[in-house]
């Protein structure tokens, strides 16, 4: 006689055992934190992008702003770009369109994301 | 030719193996993993709700082995069986549940009660799959982890094996405990 024919009425009764219902929500909830999760607002890579932008430029302005004569050598500067005509020369305006151009190019490029379950 | 032999069986909808909705899901298929839901959530919980012996917990755990599954479905080894992987996701969560409550009330647990056995409940106590399942409750958790998934896999002892990584022999011997002890339980 083996263990089994010794537990024949327990795993009657087992294999007769109804497994229970799980509650009615569950099925929602598996599904809207997996395949119908909502879109987060923000990629988890930007705030970390914007936080280094703001880290460099607030590094910038106090790296400027505490230079000597930072803002004699600021007026210095504008008055020249403007006086000696800088900012109407044809160089300065080509370099002002290379950068508008890449600024666009760049904000049309599209990353490729973590894979994403089509929704029906 | 009888008449009989003539009329066509009925037409049954195909049934898709796991691994074809699991490609199907990997392509982007969100109803696939809509199916593959319905097919395990009953047992997944109910592995939960028999290893934690606690309703809200149990869903919490099956929750979030769907969850674990679904992000790392890509990893799933083709060729393996789905039920044995997600149940070995949700083993490895009830377990870490397990550890945090003991680590938050000391040693020895009392057993939790369950808040669905009210009076109407308990008078059903004489029921036969109810008392089966209070004997389940009541047995140790290593024993009542091993008959539950026996009853949800069957006689598959590899597959029980590996959802709770132990050796062969300490499952069947695991499972010849846990049962004289449900006889035991049940006769007296």
């Amino acid at each position: 006689m083996t263990h089994d024919d010794d537990f024949a009425d327990l795993d009657r009764m087992l294999a007769a055992l109804p497994l229970e219902e799980p509650p009615a929500g569950l099925r929602s909830r598996i599904l809207t934190s997996t395949v119908y999760r909502p879109e987060p607002a923000v990629r988890a890579w930007e705030p970390w992008a914007v936080g280094t932008l703001v880290a460099l430029t607030v590094w910038l302005v106090w790296l400027l702003a505490t230079a000597p004569n930072a803002g004699a050598r600021f007026v210095e500067l504008t008055t020249s770009l403007v006086e000696d005509g800088g900012l109407t020369s044809l160089t300065t305006l080509l370099w002002f369109a290379v950068g508008l151009s890449a600024a666009w190019w760049i904000s049309q490029l599209s990353f490729p994301t973590a894979r994403r379950v089509r929704s029906r | 030719m009888s008449a009989a032999l003539a009329v066509e069986p009925p037409v049954e909808a195909p049934v898709v193996d796991d691994q074809a909705l699991i490609s199907a899901v990997l392509a982007g298929d969100a109803e696939a993993f809509e199916e593959i839901v319905t097919r395990y959530q009953r047992a997944v919980y109910n592995l939960a709700v028999r290893t934690l012996r606690d309703a809200t917990e149990a869903q919490d755990a099956t929750q979030e082995a769907f969850f674990k599954a679904y992000r790392a479905l890509h990893t799933f080894r083709p060729g393996a069986k789905f039920s044995t992987w997600i149940f070995t996701i949700c083993y490895r969560l009830c377990c870490d549940r397990l550890s945090k409550r003991k680590r938050f009330s000391g040693d020895e647990l009392p057993d939790r009660a369950d808040p669905s056995a009210g009076p109407e409940m308990l008078a059903e106590r004489s029921d036969e799959a109810v008392r089966l399942r209070a004997a389940i409750d009541a047995l140790p958790e290593k024993y009542r982890t091993v008959v539950t998934l026996y009853h949800l896999q069957g006689k598959q002892y590899e597959e029980i094996a590996t959802v709770l990584n132990l050796p062969l022999g300490t499952v069947k011997t695991h499972l010849f405990r846990a049962k004289e002890q449900l006889r035991k339980a049940l006769s007296s």
